[in-house]
């Protein structure tokens, strides 16, 4: 089921500290999150982010089209280099 | 013979079920279109005069996405994702379910007939 509405987008208080504070730097850095649960707003157009994947932070690059799907989506968990079997048999 | 969005010709069946024919419209709509455009659902494309034929055809092209821009439309959608990089764009580039099913068995809409693997056996 989707979200209520009333409740505004989910982001995590500290996501939105970072973005803020880059924004205001100046300097575009890969701002680090751990927080792939947070829902990717209109204001981080044009950071980046490094999503932690449970080993190591992805570097996703904001753009218009992510706005409303959460940074998890960017950040692929698991690493799956297909079987044995299978390159055998394309191989051929 | 009626000609309605593009290519579609359906036949002497009762209009709703006639109007299915065309990618893009299923019971609902079709339902929807007889009533917009006041059509007895009971009769049949053969015996609508060419002034409610136009009537359903001024009010698909008015309100609807069928047949090739539909197509488009979700192909596009489907490039989308897998431009963006995101887990469903992955998930449609290697072929295997988007939303979430177990793999480890079925799937087999996604990822084709079984592919036998050596040295398998019982």
């Amino acid at each position: 089921m989707a979200r209520s509405v009333w409740k505004g987008p989910f982001v995590d208080a500290y996501v939105l500290k970072k973005a803020e504070a880059s924004r205001e730097g100046g300097r575009s850095e890969v701002i680090k999150i751990w927080s792939r649960r947070s829902t990717i707003l209109p204001q981080f157009v044009g950071l980046t982010f490094g999503v932690y994947n449970g080993k190591k932070h992805i570097p996703v690059n904001v753009t218009e089209d992510m706005i409303g799907q959460k940074f998890g989506e960017y950040s692929p968990t698991r690493t799956y280099y297909g079987h044995a079997a299978d390159k055998k048999a394309k191989r051929k | 013979m009626a000609r309605i969005a593009g290519v579609n010709i359906p036949t002497a069946k009762r209009v709703p079920i006639a109007l299915t024919y065309i990618t893009g419209i299923g019971p609902a709509i079709a339902h929807q279109i007889c009533e917009a455009t006041k059509i007895d659902e009971q009769r049949r494309v053969n015996d609508l005069s060419d002034a409610e034929v136009l009537a359903i055809r001024e009010y698909i092209d008015a309100n609807l996405t069928v047949e090739g821009d539909l197509r488009r439309e979700t192909t596009m959608n489907i490039k989308r994702l897998m431009d963006l990089g995101c887990y469903r764009g992955l998930r449609h580039r290697r072929n295997l379910p988007v939303r979430g099913q177990r793999t480890h068995t079925n799937a087999r809409t996604r990822k084709g007939p079984a592919k036998a693997i050596a040295g398998k056996k019982k």
